[in-house]
């Protein structure tokens, strides 16, 4: 506004002196309407501003050539960077696009199978909202992934650098696959060791070769355990992969009850078994021994009887 | 000092028009405590709908919704009479005529129980001997007796070596006539009560004599009469009933033999009792008459572990068969009894005449064997009725110890606890130093395991072969049960075998 007050007076003067200068800056005001041009708007206003405090003496500079090279560059309208600049979200789509061109580019070179191709930590969606800062729908974000991970299973010994680089813009910060754990390695006693837990309780399973002879807390599964059930739960890792017989078992297990006790028991045989023959991992997993079952008691909230239970309705 | 109070305000104090207040006959009133109005009761003139009586609760009324209340079982319904319940409780069924048959299996007999090829079979109890056993209460109820076709024990290792033992016992060579002396302990459902069976099985087998005490608690927990044993000792307690019934239980199973052998010592205690008798005879005379029953047990077991008549008497004398004494759930022997003395002092079970005989057995004799004609004591603990006796733990570790050859005062001897509050009794009954006799064995505890894996298949393919698993026994299988059964404790090993189960076709 500070701005306008001496545009204000110079339009009054103009209107005095000339209406033809006045018809020549309302063109030029409304020719820009939206982005006003600082420098041009100010050397007609300091031209004319010499106009007003000029003497009819002085001899009139001629006004400059006109450059009509740099005519051009400066266009009246601004044109947006990126063509989808109106879609809403235009740096999302600018990535997709971006992508879509490298895939088209490399689509022909070699891939490998999905569990083959290194594993790579992808932003989560709220994340690469925030790093993106755009409202970004869940089906779209799948699509980039379906994208991220097409790219991912060029084989690694063939992939280009840029496909490398441009991928590495999607990766979570902090490298959550980058640091595994050493693998578990049967001890020099031949014992494997696995930790497992459920509900409140939980279980160190020591594995060694034998003959089937189960321990737990130094009692027999018998006593450990009253009700066979939970000692078919217990031992279910060595009895799907029938080596029942081929392995003793020393349990340490805390916590709990007797049901938790022994699927606390189930996992860490099945982990500790992993140990001792890594190939039986996917006949365990569909036993579903390894699979972690990581549920708690639930809370109990206020104005209820329990977790859930709600007290009995009363009319009044 | 003005009063704060204002006069004038006492003066407004009046009492409230009469009309304001609620007319005691417009409006129920509660008692006089209770601060909220009475609900309206419909006048009692109107007539009522059907399905609507007195709306609303009463006071202190719980005002949730209400079930309708059971009816009380009416009092017009007799319970069963007498006795009936605890007879369907401990009624022993030893035969399931819906169970197969198994072919070729063997009975036991003098040669199959020291068989070793035939460990691991089923061998079945002769039908003749049953009657015995349950004289003898050998047979529990929960031992799963009504599953099969006909009762029949597994012949495993221990099985074998006590068929061993019984043989030398009763044979020829040198072991002929010695003692054997056994506290049998093992996990729960080991099989330690079974095992007693098997050995009252093979003494009925040798025509040896068999006493037992099926149940130690019941002579401990004041369910049988008892009183002074005499007024020279007045703390010993004689248990008439109780020694009645064992003389029965005794002259019952051991019939034949007892009828062949005959009183060959004079009795001061029965006067009715004339040398010639047999020993049937004199049995029968406690079992009728229960208040000379111990005089009675005592001349018979004075009679049975006779090595010679006294002079005189030498033409009723015969050889006395070996004497197997079987005594389940001892630990109930260890503490005080259920009986209190006139000055209301409990009992200990040590002070009654008919435990101390039997744990005295457990002593070496003083100048020969407690048992001269040779036999066997077995004692076993019991795991699923047994009461926490400290005393009695460490006593079995000292008896344990004292056979392996642990010297008393050595540092590794197991020790007691001062402040756990031992009973000296209890570990006074089990010193036994070293037997004079050589004749007579050691005291030893013998612990019941798990059954191997050749022993548990043919015990799950004598399951198989009655009809009541449908699965393939083999290695893995049985190896899978095995581990299941706590490393072959048998009784889970039966549990997993009646599981009906029907296989995926």
């Amino acid at each position: 506004m500070a701005r306008q007050s001496p545009r204000g007076v110079v339009h009054a003067m103009q209107s005095v002196r000339s209406t033809t200068s006045l018809r020549a800056f309302l063109s030029q005001r409304s020719a820009a309407p939206a982005y006003i041009i600082p420098g041009a708007s100010l050397s007609t206003r300091t031209q004319q501003w010499k106009n007003a405090r000029g003497y009819a003496t002085e001899v009139q500079p001629a006004a400059p050539e006109i450059d009509f090279a740099k005519f051009h560059t400066q266009p009246t309208r601004i044109i947006p960077r990126s063509p989808a600049y109106f879609s809403g979200s235009p740096k999302f789509i600018d990535h997709l696009l971006r992508l879509e061109d490298i895939l088209a580019k490399y689509v022909s070179l070699p891939t490998v199978s999905a569990a083959e191709a290194p594993r790579k930590a992808w932003f989560k969606l709220p994340q690469f909202r925030d790093v993106v800062g755009e409202p970004i729908a869940t089906k779209k974000y799948k699509g980039l992934l379906k994208l991220l991970q097409r790219l991912n299973r060029i084989d690694p010994n063939l992939m280009p650098k840029a496909v490398r680089l441009s991928l590495d813009d999607f990766i979570r910060p902090g490298n959550p696959y980058g640091n595994k754990p050493a693998p578990a390695t049967v001890d020099n006693l031949g014992r494997a060791r696995g930790k497992g837990k459920r509900k409140a309780s939980s279980a160190v399973v020591h594995l060694v070769e034998g003959n089937g002879e189960v321990l737990v807390n130094g009692k027999t599964l018998v006593e450990a355990f009253p009700r066979v059930h939970d000692r078919e739960s217990a031992t279910w890792a060595l009895r799907c992969t029938a080596r029942l017989d081929k392995y003793n078992v020393w349990v340490a297990v805390r916590g709990g009850g007797t049901t938790g006790q022994a699927e606390a028991i189930t996992l860490a045989l099945g982990r500790a078994l992993m140990v001792h023959e890594p190939a039986l991992k996917p006949t365990l997993r569909k036993a579903g021994v390894i699979t972690v079952d990581r549920r708690r008691v639930e809370r109990k909230k206020p104005g209820h009887v329990k977790a859930r239970k709600m007290p009995t309705w009363v009319k009044r | 000092m003005v009063s704060s109070f204002c006069w004038s305000c006492l003066t407004r104090l009046r009492q409230t028009p009469r009309t304001v207040l609620p007319s005691p006959t417009a409006v129920p009133r509660g008692p006089a405590f209770h601060t909220s109005a009475v609900r309206f009761f419909p006048n009692p003139m109107m007539r009522k709908k059907p399905g609507q009586e007195l709306g609303g609760p009463k006071y202190r009324q719980s005002k949730s919704a209400r079930m309708k209340k059971k009816k009380p079982v009416d009092g017009k319904a007799r319970p069963p009479p007498v006795g009936e319940r605890k007879a369907l409780r401990k009624r022993i069924v030893l035969s399931n005529p819906n169970a197969l048959e198994v072919e070729g299996m063997q009975e036991l007999t003098e040669e199959t129980m020291v068989d070793s090829r035939l460990r691991g079979n089923v061998l079945a109890l002769p039908v003749p001997m049953l009657d015995q056993l349950r004289a003898v209460q050998a047979f529990k109820p929960k031992q799963g007796w009504s599953i099969f076709r006909r009762p029949g024990t597994v012949l495993r290792r221990e099985t074998l070596e006590m068929g061993r033992l019984f043989d030398n016992i009763s044979g020829v060579g040198e072991d002929k006539g010695t003692a054997v002396k056994k506290i049998i302990t093992g996990s729960r459902k080991s099989g330690k009560s079974v095992h007693l069976l098997q050995a009252m099985a093979m003494a009925f087998t040798k025509k040896w004599v068999v006493f037992t005490v099926p149940e130690a608690q019941d002579l401990v927990s004041a369910t049988t009469g008892y009183g002074p044993l005499s007024d020279e000792n007045p703390n010993l307690y004689v248990q008439n009933e109780a020694t009645a019934s064992l003389l029965s239980r005794t002259l019952i199973a051991n019939k034949t033999i007892l009828s062949k052998l005959q009183v060959s010592r004079i009795h001061p205690a029965l006067s009715a009792v004339q040398p010639g008798m047999t020993l049937e005879n004199l049995a029968k005379f406690g079992v009728q008459d229960p208040a000379s029953s111990w005089a009675v047990f005592q001349a018979l077991w004075a009679e049975l572990t006779a090595t010679s008549a006294t002079t005189g008497l030498e033409k009723n004398f015969t050889p006395r068969p070996p004497i197997l004494v079987t005594v389940d759930g001892l630990a109930h022997w260890m503490r005080n009894s259920e009986y209190r003395t006139t000055e209301f002092e409990p009992i200990h079970a040590h002070d009654l005449v008919f435990v101390r005989h039997f744990l005295s057995l457990l002593k070496p004799g003083k100048d020969e064997s407690t048992l001269p004609n040779g036999g066997a004591l077995l004692y076993a603990t019991s795991t699923s009725n047994n009461p926490s006796i400290y005393s009695f733990e460490v006593a079995l570790k000292q008896v344990a110890a004292r056979h392996a050859g642990v010297d008393p005062s050595a540092p590794e001897f197991p020790k007691l606890d001062p402040y756990s509050n031992p009973d000296s009794r209890v570990l006074e009954a089990f010193i036994s130093t070293k037997p004079t006799s050589a004749q007579e064995g050691m005291l030893e505890v013998q612990t019941i395991g798990g059954v191997s894996r050749d022993e548990a298949r043919g015990f799950m393919e004598y399951f198989a072969r009655s009809g009541l698993l449908r699965e393939t026994v083999n290695d893995e299988w049985v190896g899978e049960k095995w581990t299941l059964a706590g490393g072959g404790v048998i009784g889970e090993l039966e549990r997993l075998g009646r599981r009906l189960r029907v296989a995926a076709a």
